[in-house]
């Protein structure tokens, strides 16, 4: 692995020819980017959930929390929601973020929390050594699945649509360019931004042949809700880019905060002791 | 009157306005310059049932809980009736709502509450200002200071409660009623009457609280309700996400990122939390979580008061990291600790546990509460002049400064095991390196509760008698009733366990009194500090203890 100014010098473990390598150099790109379009490094923070894509957060040399299975995209709200000033990008991997936290992304689209919720969807556990995922296709043959999933697969970017998304995207690790540009366009977008990035993973699911056979690169453009919405359930191709962006609703933290930043704009001692003996006076 | 109190108690349906009929009581009572306790107890419906509420008050003293045997009992229903008719004090009396209840009046009068009632729009939620009524008249009121109390407690409506009111003074006077108990004014003046659990939400909010996270779950829900309605006033952020585990991780982000965060909820939640205390644990991220506890296992009694939580408390979280667990013995302490306790999480950067009981969440009391005294959290921070950050840096007292972005300093929270610098690591040097880290931040603890007030001594000689909690205000009550000297020791700080101040008082053949089936406060007791023949007191029926009954209790086991 290449040194630079955005890996650190933990020791890089995936393996040879894992789609996160294309996911982390698309990443770093996106940050380069973000910096020229004025935003700092320092002004991103950073959470990942548990499994292979959560090493990222050892390898990138940008702030973070590494959180636990699942709650990253929790994390990620608490800390936009504390300093609203800062772009939270929250690595999930499809496990994590389709599996054992699914509410806490529903609930994101649902507000429109101002998180960009990357998923690097392998379709498998593997850090667990293969097992199937909510997003694995039926007849999977996984480790706890032997015979073959016997469930159909969930289809998450239809069901953020349908919560109230406001940025959904697709990206494959294969073409680190257009994802790298898909990244930078839902960070900077203001409100809930999800990438789902399909990802072969070489151990327990190489999905490269097939990936490269179906994924197509969208052509820019606005697309209505139902265009988008039939976008995200075609099955004979896999479209990578932004599917939809709307800007019409209100972030969250705006909705619930104002402008008001809690910790930067902290009301002082005396002012909430005052608060505190006129409320009692009146009790 | 019973001895030097003064109880008044309503009873009916919920919806029939007993809770504000007691909340109004209260006011009247303070206004005299009373102390007061009031209690309602409610089952976990929203209409129909069982609803009483017990108002305890007093001239001279500080009153520190209800009593079941009562001067004025109103029964607005036939339940009431039934239910506490029995309950009347010597030379007290007990007035039914003569449409509702068929008995025999025995020592008490009737009053056709409902029939005047259903002259005015909604006759149900009027039952409760004709019990105010009543009250007024009992104790010696004339229509002119009635007029008043419902100008200043029940605005709405106001003409028709106002008509309603006193249609029923004069129908007390009528019936004998009117003056029959003269009641003593207490000196100071009226203070303020407010619930345990909005002490909590008043001592987080003074002590710097910047956003407060719950999902609903009773008996901690009031503390979300009322931070919810006074968040800005407070300056304080309030958010009800969708589950207990979101609560908890939420507050944890929002607290790496330097805000003073706390989440509340009761045992249920907790559950659903214990993940996340852990990664506090690891991560070292300040959170104070506020746990009330009611009678379990699993759903168990809503409404109802407990402490069956204590060791699900003190042992929360998987693996090894200092934890803090602390619990308040009255509404008072409850502010004041819960301003303590979140300083102590940011000094210490650990989880922290305020642990309470739905009895002192729900109880309202008369409070004196000097603000000046509210702690301001002071934690270690981070200066530039200190070089390269390293979020996790190895300190004698294991205690790594913070700082929070925006910044060029590479920031790193991390649920692995990690290096100083927040990377993940499994090298067997770094584990055991950050496992002494962590823990020596208890000896950190420990030093500084040494120079802190952590153990409350009632009496100076006498047997000891150990509880903690609201508990103790209970047991407190019952010597006074009682009569009884005893030496009455309340460990505020659990965890760590004072054992240093612990072990001063003389332990064997000790009372214990506590609201749990498993006598998990004795067994907490006689491992810490070595106790035998301890003399348990246990009661386990959601209900608190009734200080004449527990005044009995604590003679015969003397």
């Amino acid at each position: 692995m290449p040194s630079d100014e955005l890996t650190t010098y933990a020791e890089n473990t995936w393996c040879p020819g894992c789609g996160n390598f294309g996911i982390f150099n698309a990443v770093k790109g996106a940050i380069r980017e973000l910096g020229r379009k004025g935003i700092g490094a320092d002004r991103l923070f950073m959470t990942a959930g548990i499994g292979c894509h959560g090493k990222m957060f050892d390898y990138l040399n940008i702030s973070g929390f590494y959180s636990l299975h699942g709650r990253s995209m929790a994390t990620a709200q608490g800390i936009k929601l504390a300093d609203p000033e800062l772009k939270v990008i929250c690595f999930c991997g499809d496990g994590d973020a389709y599996g054992e936290g699914f509410e806490h992304i529903i609930f994101a689209a649902k507000r429109n929390a101002d998180i960009t919720v990357i998923v690097h969807n392998n379709g498998v556990y593997g850090l667990t050594t293969g097992q199937f995922t909510p997003v694995s296709n039926k007849g999977f043959k996984g480790r706890s699945t032997p015979r073959g999933s016997i469930e159909d697969p969930l289809n998450p970017l239809a069901i953020l649509m349908e919560c109230g998304a406001t940025f959904v995207a697709r990206g494959f690790s294969g073409k680190i360019e257009n994802l790298r540009d898909t990244l930078v366009a839902a960070v900077l977008h203001e409100g809930f931004s999800i990438v789902d990035v399909l990802q072969p993973c070489v151990s327990f699911n190489d999905t490269y042949k097939l990936y490269n056979a179906e994924v197509e690169v969208l052509a820019p453009g606005d697309r209505s809700y139902d265009e988008a919405m039939a976008m995200c359930k075609r099955k004979d191709r896999l479209p990578v880019g932004t599917i939809y962006h709307i800007t019409e609703r209100e972030p969250f933290h705006r909705a619930l905060l104002g402008d008001r930043r809690p910790v930067k704009d902290r009301l002082g001692r005396d002012e909430r002791l005052a608060s505190v003996s006129n409320i009692l006076k009146n009790r | 009157m019973a001895g030097d109190t003064f109880t008044f108690m309503v009873g009916g349906k919920a919806g029939e306005g007993v809770k504000s009929a007691a909340l109004v009581a209260s006011a009247m009572f303070s206004a005299m310059g009373r102390s007061v306790f009031q209690n309602d107890d409610y089952m976990s419906l929203i209409k129909g049932g069982h609803n009483f509420s017990v108002v305890t008050s007093a001239a001279k003293r500080k009153v520190l809980s209800p009593h079941m045997g009562a001067d004025l009992i109103v029964s607005l229903d036939q339940r009431s009736h039934d239910m506490h008719g029995a309950q009347v004090a010597d030379g007290g009396i007990e007035v039914l709502n003569s449409d509702a209840v068929k008995a025999n009046v025995g020592n008490g009068v009737g009053i056709p509450m409902t029939t005047e009632a259903k002259r005015y729009p909604r006759p149900d939620l009027r039952l409760g200002v004709g019990g105010v009524a009543i009250l007024a008249s009992a104790i010696g009121m004339d229509l002119q200071d009635l007029m008043a109390v419902l100008e200043r407690e029940f605005p709405k409506d106001l003409e028709n409660n106002k008509a309603y009111a006193s249609t029923i003074l004069a129908l007390a006077k009528g019936a004998g009623i009117a003056g029959r108990f003269i009641l003593e004014k207490g000196g100071g003046g009226r203070r303020p009457i407010i619930t345990g659990n909005e002490a909590i939400a008043l001592g987080m909010a003074a002590g710097g609280l910047d956003i407060y996270l719950a999902y609903p779950m009773t008996p901690a829900s009031s503390i979300l309700h009322f931070l919810a309605s006074n968040d800005r006033e407070l300056g304080i952020t309030v958010f009800h996400p969708e589950n207990e585990i979101a609560v908890a991780n939420i507050a944890i982000g929002a607290a790496a990122t330097g805000a003073r965060s706390a989440v509340g909820t009761s045992a249920g939640g907790f559950a659903l939390m214990e993940e996340a205390l852990s990664l506090a644990g690891m991560t070292e991220t300040p959170l104070l979580c506020i746990l009330s506890m009611r009678p379990g296992p699993s759903t168990g009694v809503p409404t109802y008061s407990a402490q069956g939580d204590l060791m699900f408390a003190l042992h929360q979280g998987h693996g090894d990291y200092p934890r803090l667990v602390a619990s308040p013995g009255t509404v008072e302490e409850a502010y004041h600790l819960a301003a303590e306790m979140l300083d102590m999480v940011w000094r210490f950067q650990t989880p922290g546990i305020l642990l309470t009981e739905k009895h002192l969440s729900e109880a309202s009391m008369t409070v004196d509460i000097d603000t000046g005294k509210t702690a301001w959290p002071d934690p270690v921070m981070h200066s530039s002049e200190t070089g390269v950050y390293k979020r996790y840096l190895d300190t004698k007292d294991g205690i790594s400064p913070l700082l929070f972005p925006p910044s060029k300093e590479l920031i790193k929270w991390n649920s692995y095991e990690h290096d100083e610098k927040g990377i993940t690591s499994e090298k067997p040097g770094v584990i055991s390196q950050m496992q002494e880290k962590r823990m020596r931040k208890e000896g950190a603890i420990i030093d500084r509760m040494k120079g802190m007030r952590t153990v409350n001594v009632f009496g100076r000689t006498g047997p000891v008698i150990f509880t903690y909690g609201s508990t103790t205000m209970s047991v407190l009550e019952a010597l006074a009733v009682g009569g009884i000297e005893a030496k009455v020791v309340q460990p505020i700080y659990l965890r760590p366990l004072p054992v240093w101040e612990l072990q001063k008082h003389e332990a064997r053949g000790a009372i214990v009194v506590e609201q749990s089936a498993g006598g998990q406060f004795a067994t907490l007791l006689s491992d810490k500090l070595g106790i035998k023949d301890i003399k348990p007191i246990r009661r386990y029926d959601g209900r608190p203890f009734e200080p004449t009954e527990l005044a009995k209790a604590i003679k015969e086991a003397l």
